[in-house]
C-alpha cells in the first residue's frame, strides 16, 4: 500500500463517485442535484421568462429612457470613440490605444518584480532562527504599513516626494520607473500574505516528514513547502495581477505617465464626452478578461491534476 | 404549455415597454412646460427668471473646489472677491436676485459636463468656449477673453531663449483639461510629451521640483502664480490671443442663457467688467507678448 496523504484519499472517493455516475463536485449537471435546484422542467421555463424580461428591461431602460439618446452621445459615439481610440494630435486629442501600451509595460515590469519580492517577504515571516528576528519584525512592519496605505498615496509620496529631496540617481528618475516603484512597494505587500497564506496551507507533517528524510530547514522549505505553496495560490495571486493592470492607471496622476485611463480623461475634458472613457474600459477589459480566463483553466487543469495524482501515485 | 409562456414573455416585454414609456412621459411633458417659460423668460423679467431656475427663490452657482486666485478669493467663492466671484454676484443682481439669494455649490470641472440634470444655474470655473464643447453643454457670451502666458522657474533657459523653434525643445506640464494644455499640444507642439496633472498644484509642484521646465495658464492665473505662489519663478509672458475666451456653462440649451448674456451685455455696457478686471487682475496689463 501505497503512502498517501489524506487529500490522496479524499480525491480517491471523489473519483469513485465520479466513476459511478455521480454528478462532478461542483457541477450542477447531470440527473441528481442539478434539476432539482431548477426544479423540472416549468421551472427552467419560468427561469428563461424572467431572464429574458429582466434583461430585456433594461436594454429597454437604455433605448427609452428619456436622457437614453443623451447618453448614447455622450458614453457611445461612435465617431468620438474612434477619434479616442487613434488620438488627433492637431486638436490636442491622446490616443488611448497608445496608452495601453504604457499600461502593459507598468503592469509587465511591475509583476516580475513583485512575484521576486512578495516572495522574500514571504519567506523572511516565515523564518523561525532567533537571530533573523529583526527582518521577520521588518517585513511584518512592511506589510502593515504598505497594506494600509491607499495606493494612490504611495504614488503621491513616491513621485512628488523623491524630486523633492534633490538626491542624485534618485529624484531623477522619470515618472514612469516611480510609478513602478510605488506599485511594487504596495502590492508586494498584499502578495506576501498571499505566499504566506499559501506555505500556511502546508500540512506540518510534510515539513516533519521532509526533516526526518534529512533535509535542512532551508531545503524543505525550498522543495516541499514553497513547491506545494505557490500551486495553491496561483489563482488568488492571478486575480492580484487583474487588480494591478487596472491600477496601472493611477500611476497617471504623476503627471509624465499618460497611459490609457489619463489619455480618455484628456479627451474627455477637451470635448465634454465620455465616449472616450468607453474606449479605456473596453481596451482594460480587452486585458483582464483573457487573464481571467486563464486562470479559470489553470484551477481546472489543477483540480484534474491532483485528482488524477490521488488516484495513481501507487 | 410552450405557447403560454411565449405569449406570457411577450405580455411582460410589452408591459415593460409601456412601463419605462409612461415613466418617459412625464419628463417629456416638463420639457413642454419649461417651453413655455422660455417664451415668458424671454423679457427676463425676476418673476419669469426666479421660477426657471434650479431651486425656485435662489441663484445657484457651481465652480470646482479649490477655486483658484485670482479668480476667486481664499478659496471661498461666496466672498464677493475674486474675478467671477464678482461677476457672478454682479449678474445675479442683473437678474433681481439679492447677495443671499446667490447659493454657491461646488461642482467638479469633469462633472460639469456630464449628462443629466445639472445641479446648479451656471458654472464659473474658467471654462473656455469651443465649438466641440458647446454641442454638450450652453455657454453664456464671453466674460473674460484669455490669452495663455508661460511660466519658468527663474533660472531656466526658456525665459531668454523661446522662439517658436525654442519652444519646441522643452518640458511643459499643465492641468488636465485645461485649454492651455490643447494650446500647447497645438501652438507650440514640442517635441517631448507634456505631462498632463490632476490639478494645477500638482503642475506647480512639478515646475518648482524641475520635473516641468515650464507650464501654460491663462495670464491672470500665470500673474498670480509666478508673483505670490512659486517663489523664483516668472512669467516669461503671454502669447497673442487666439480669440479663446470664457463663458458660463449651463445645461444644453437652457432657457436662462438668453437672459444672463443680456446681463452680461449690460455689464459690459456699464463698465462694469471693465472695473472687476482693473480691480482684481488689474496688475496683469503689462506684460510681454510672445510671437509663436
Amino acid at each position: 500500500m501505497p503512502v498517501r496523504g489524506s487529500r490522496g484519499g479524499t480525491y480517491l472517493d471523489q473519483q469513485t463517485l465520479v466513476a459511478a455516475g455521480a454528478p462532478a463536485p461542483g457541477s450542477f449537471e447531470g440527473n441528481g442535484r442539478g434539476s432539482h435546484l431548477l426544479g423540472g422542467q416549468r421551472a427552467a421555463a419560468v427561469s428563461t421568462v424572467s431572464t429574458v424580461v429582466f434583461i430585456g428591461g433594461v436594454i429597454a431602460l437604455f433605448v427609452f429612457a428619456p436622457g437614453a439618446a443623451a447618453v448614447r452621445h455622450t458614453f457611445f459615439n461612435p465617431q468620438q470613440m474612434k477619434q479616442a481610440f487613434l488620438g488627433d494630435p492637431s486638436k490636442g486629442l491622446y490616443s488611448v490605444g497608445k496608452g495601453l501600451i504604457l499600461n502593459i509595460e507598468m503592469f509587465l515590469i511591475a509583476e516580475v518584480l513583485i512575484l521576486f519580492f512578495a516572495l522574500v517577504i514571504a519567506v523572511l515571516r516565515q523564518l523561525r532562527n532567533p537571530v533573523l528576528f529583526p527582518f521577520r519584525m521588518l517585513a511584518v512592519v512592511y506589510t502593515d504599513v504598505f497594506r494600509g496605505v491607499p495606493l494612490i498615496i504611495v504614488i503621491y509620496g513616491i513621485g512628488f516626494g523623491a524630486p523633492a529631496l534633490y538626491i542624485r540617481g534618485v529624484s531623477t528618475q522619470s515618472d514612469f520607473v516611480y510609478g513602478i516603484v510605488a506599485l511594487v512597494l504596495s502590492y508586494s505587500a498584499y502578495v506576501a500574505e498571499v505566499y504566506r497564506a499559501g506555505i500556511n496551507s502546508v500540512h506540518q507533517s510534510q515539513v516533519a516528514a521532509a526533516r526526518s528524510l534529512g533535509l535542512s530547514q532551508w531545503k524543505s522549505l525550498r522543495f516541499v513547502v514553497l513547491p506545494q505553496a505557490v500551486r495553491t495560490v496561483i489563482p488568488p495571486l492571478l486575480n492580484d495581477f487583474i487588480s494591478l493592470q487596472k491600477d496601472t492607471a493611477l500611476v497617471s496622476t504623476l503627471g509624465a505617465v499618460i497611459e490609457a485611463n489619463r489619455a480618455a480623461q484628456i479627451d474627455s475634458s477637451t470635448l465634454f464626452v465620455y465616449s472616450s472613457y468607453t474606449v479605456a474600459a473596453l481596451l482594460f477589459l480587452c486585458l483582464t478578461i483573457p487573464l481571467a480566463r486563464f486562470t479559470d483553466r489553470l484551477i481546472a487543469r489543477d483540480v484534474s491534476r491532483r485528482m488524477a495524482g490521488g488516484a495513481t501515485v501507487r | 404549455m410552450r405557447k403560454t409562456f411565449v405569449l406570457v414573455i411577450f405580455a411582460l416585454i410589452g408591459l415593460g415597454l409601456t412601463a419605462v414609456a409612461s415613466s418617459a412621459s412625464p419628463a417629456s411633458s416638463s420639457k413642454a412646460a419649461s417651453a413655455v417659460l422660455t417664451a415668458k423668460a424671454s423679457s427676463c423679467s425676476h418673476a419669469s427668471i426666479a421660477r426657471d431656475v434650479y431651486k425656485i427663490g435662489s441663484l445657484t452657482v457651481a465652480t470646482d473646489s479649490p477655486a483658484y486666485e485670482p479668480w476667486f478669493s481664499n478659496n471661498t467663492p461666496s466672498n464677493g472677491k475674486g474675478y467671477e466671484s464678482a461677476v457672478a454676484y454682479a449678474i445675479a443682481k442683473q437678474l433681481g436676485f439679492s447677495k443671499s439669494q446667490v447659493k454657491w455649490t461646488v461642482e467638479p470641472f469633469d462633472a460639469s459636463f456630464a449628462p443629466g440634470p445639472k445641479k446648479f444655474d451656471f458654472d464659473i470655473n474658467e471654462i473656455s468656449y469651443t465649438e466641440e464643447r458647446a454641442t454638450v453643454v450652453s455657454f453664456s457670451a464671453s466674460y473674460y477673453d484669455v490669452q495663455q502666458a508661460l511660466i519658468a522657474m527663474r533660472n531656466s533657459r526658456i525665459v531668454k531663449h523661446h522662439t517658436p523653434a525654442d519652444l519646441r525643445t522643452y518640458v511643459f506640464g499643465d492641468q488636465i483639461g485645461s485649454t492651455s494644455l490643447a494650446f500647447i499640444n497645438t501652438e507650440l507642439r514640442p517635441t517631448q510629451q507634456p505631462s498632463v496633472f490632476n490639478t494645477l498644484n500638482d503642475a506647480k509642484s512639478a515646475l518648482q521640483d524641475g520635473r516641468i521646465q515650464a507650464l501654460v495658464a491663462d495670464t491672470p492665473t500665470a500673474q498670480y502664480i509666478s508673483s505670490s505662489e512659486i517663489p523664483k519663478s516668472v512669467l516669461v509672458g503671454q502669447f497673442p490671443s487666439t480669440g479663446e475666451h470664457y463663458g458660463l456653462l449651463f445645461a444644453k440649451n437652457d432657457p436662462l442663457v438668453a437672459c444672463v448674456n443680456k446681463a452680461i451685455a449690460t455689464l459690459k455696457a456699464n463698465g462694469s467688467l471693465a472695473k472687476f478686471q482693473k480691480e482684481y487682475l488689474g496688475i496683469y496689463t503689462s506684460v510681454p507678448t510672445i510671437k509663436p
